[in-house]
């Protein structure tokens, strides 16, 4: 198992775990959010083929389209 | 070209700065910025980047002037309940800022209006991206990619705000915004549904009013870099360009991430 912050708190997760993956254990909508990884914005169309690294930083956010 | 004396001491404060000094007054004065949509984010950007020097500003907007409008669109009072909001902002603005030319749009921008926007007539410095729906905020961006202009979006709602500015030219591997949210998103967030404080968009505003007036710095400098090098070359010290801040306005936070190119992106990959 490897130790993830995701939005700020601590989450534990398998090695091998996507980010896609932790999103669902999370119940978060797939198309409704989008994900920065390690200060990185990461695209939808990229979250399955990345795998969890020990001490990653995950923020994931709703677009705000309000003005 | 040299400042009059009235323009000189009138933009003082800025010319003082090491950064702008006459040359980027004269950049300012020259600069054309488009700006869809003049609710809260389009007021307080139009207003500071007239006020700025900004020679020529576009409000596109088909919307009408709403009592509930009034605590954040600060441009307008009771008496322009009805009118139009670019007309009234455009008549307002050139009132108070003579030296800025203000071109209002009075209707809502689609696809079918761009090119009576974007034509060979208009060249655009910026675009600001002040819109309040995703599906505008989507086409801004293809307009942007399509006729090569700097975009500069922010928005907000409840306590969160965003903002970010792109270029394929410039920047290419740090995308376009519908990498960053694909038009097939869900959307749960606007002012209309979740509120609004004034100042949260009033924030979000100044902030992309700043990056504006630094990105019209910066964007000719390294044209003129270009014009003496005559090569065009990628901008690497453009550290506003591919950058996305989020902003929450309850604790107090600013995030910053870099913007990544979707190798799979529909608008700016096609």
């Amino acid at each position: 198992m490897i130790n993830i912050l995701l939005n700020d708190e601590a989450v534990t997760v398998a090695v091998g775990t996507s980010l896609t993956q932790v999103l669902e254990r999370q119940t978060i909508a797939l198309n409704g959010v989008a994900l920065v990884l390690n200060a990185e914005v990461v695209p939808r169309s990229r979250w399955s083929h990345i795998m969890c690294q020990h001490d990653d930083k995950l923020e994931v956010f709703s677009v705000v389209a309000g003005g | 070209m040299a400042l009059t004396d009235q323009a000189f001491i009138q933009y003082s404060r800025q010319i003082l700065l090491a950064d702008v000094g006459e040359h980027g007054q004269n950049i300012f004065s020259q600069s054309h910025v488009l700006i869809i949509g003049v609710g809260g984010l389009g007021n307080l950007a139009a207003q500071y980047l007239a006020a700025a020097g900004v020679g020529q500003i576009t409000l596109v907007d088909g919307d009408t002037i709403e009592r509930s409008n009034l605590p954040r669109q600060l441009l307008f009072s009771v008496e322009d309940l009805g009118s139009n909001k670019a007309q009234v902002a455009a008549e307002k603005l050139m009132q108070a800022y003579p030296d800025s030319h203000i071109n209002s749009l009075q209707h809502y921008l689609t696809l079918d209006n761009a090119p009576e926007i974007f034509n060979a007539r208009q060249q655009f410095s910026l675009l600001l991206d002040c819109s309040d729906n995703f599906s505008t905020r989507q086409l801004i961006n293809q307009l942007a990619i399509e006729h090569q202009v700097t975009l500069v979006s922010a928005s907000a709602a409840n306590f969160q705000g965003q903002l970010l500015s792109v270029n394929q030219q410039l920047r290419p591997d740090t995308g376009c915004y519908h990498c960053l949210y694909p038009s097939d998103m869900g959307v749960s967030q606007s002012c209309q549904t979740v509120g609004v404080l004034g100042p949260m968009v009033g924030t979000l505003a100044s902030m992309q009013a700043l990056m504006s007036l630094n990105l019209l710095l910066s964007l000719n400098a390294k044209a003129d870099q270009r014009q003496v090098s005559g090569r065009q070359t990628q901008v690497d010290d453009q550290p506003l360009l591919g950058q996305l801040y989020r902003f929450d306005g309850a604790k107090f936070t600013w995030r910053q991430a870099k913007l990544t190119r979707d190798p799979d992106c529909l608008v700016c990959s096609a």
